[in-house]
């Protein structure tokens, strides 16, 4: 399997908990959303916590946590929506 | 997923908002409602119905200083964008206008303004009613909210899952 990147975004507290707003992740072509959030949750337990109330995206559109990513998509974690 | 992501992309030819003349916005400037309600008046709507959400003083009890909203801005574009084509599945209205200002807001001030005109006023209030609803739930935007003792991002609402229907259920 290559390796290869995609974009990855945090919004909200969530990108508050993890320090950075955007960032580049490195993976297997095909990995799912599940295991990029578990990479970053590893890192920050505090994430984590907040799994059950975060919604992924891929390339701007909702997503199921197994949707698989590719090279140069963009995968994002969105804490629930407060906008209005 | 390919199969829904084509689904939207015929929906999106079929229903584009420029046939509409819809006006869908973010802004970091201060909404200026008159224009907004302009776009959507036009010679055959009998009705234009809008919604001015603007910045509380209080929240749960304490003193709001002032709010920021921040969003994933293409997205929430996109999510704007299909509430506007949906309203036109949805009611007989005519034209569409949406804005969500985004950066620092004080106290009084417009977040987010919507204005629809239709023929009749019935599916002009409806339409307007179930366009901030959605917004609500569905468009990634995210409000943090500072006290005199600290800040905090207000609890938000869960998007549906990937592939439902948007609906328009719970407001807060």
């Amino acid at each position: 399997m290559p390796v290869t990147t995609a974009k990855v975004l945090f919004f909200g507290r969530l990108k508050e908990l993890v320090g950075v707003s955007e960032d580049v992740f490195e993976l297997r072509d095909g990995t799912a959303i599940e295991q990029i959030f578990a990479h970053y949750a590893a890192r920050c337990p505090q994430l984590a916590a907040f799994r059950s109330s975060v919604v992924a995206s891929r390339n701007r559109e909702f997503a199921c946590w197994e949707t698989p990513v590719h090279s140069g998509d963009e995968v994002a974690f969105l804490p629930p929506v407060s906008g209005g | 997923m390919k199969k829904m992501s084509e689904a939207n992309d015929q929906r999106k030819a079929l229903h584009d908002p420029n046939d509409h003349k819809d006006r869908v916005e973010l802004t970091r400037s201060r909404i200026v409602a008159e224009s907004y309600v302009d776009h959507v008046r036009t010679a055959a709507d009998g009705a234009i119905v809008t919604f001015d959400g603007c910045v509380r003083n209080h929240s749960h009890g304490r003193r709001t200083l002032h709010l920021e909203y921040e969003a994933y801005e293409p997205m929430a574009l996109e999510k704007m964008r299909e509430i506007s084509m949906q309203l036109h599945e949805k009611f007989a209205i005519d034209r569409v206008a949406m804005v969500h200002r985004l950066g620092r807001l004080e106290i009084g001030e417009t977040s987010v303004f919507i204005a629809v005109s239709a023929a009749h006023r019935a599916p002009a209030f409806e339409a307007c009613r179930w366009a901030i609803d959605t917004l609500k739930r569905t468009v990634p935007i995210w409000k943090k909210e500072f006290f005199e003792d600290g800040a905090v991002w207000a609890e938000g609402e869960l998007p549906p899952p990937p592939g439902a229907a948007p609906s328009a259920k719970s407001a807060s």
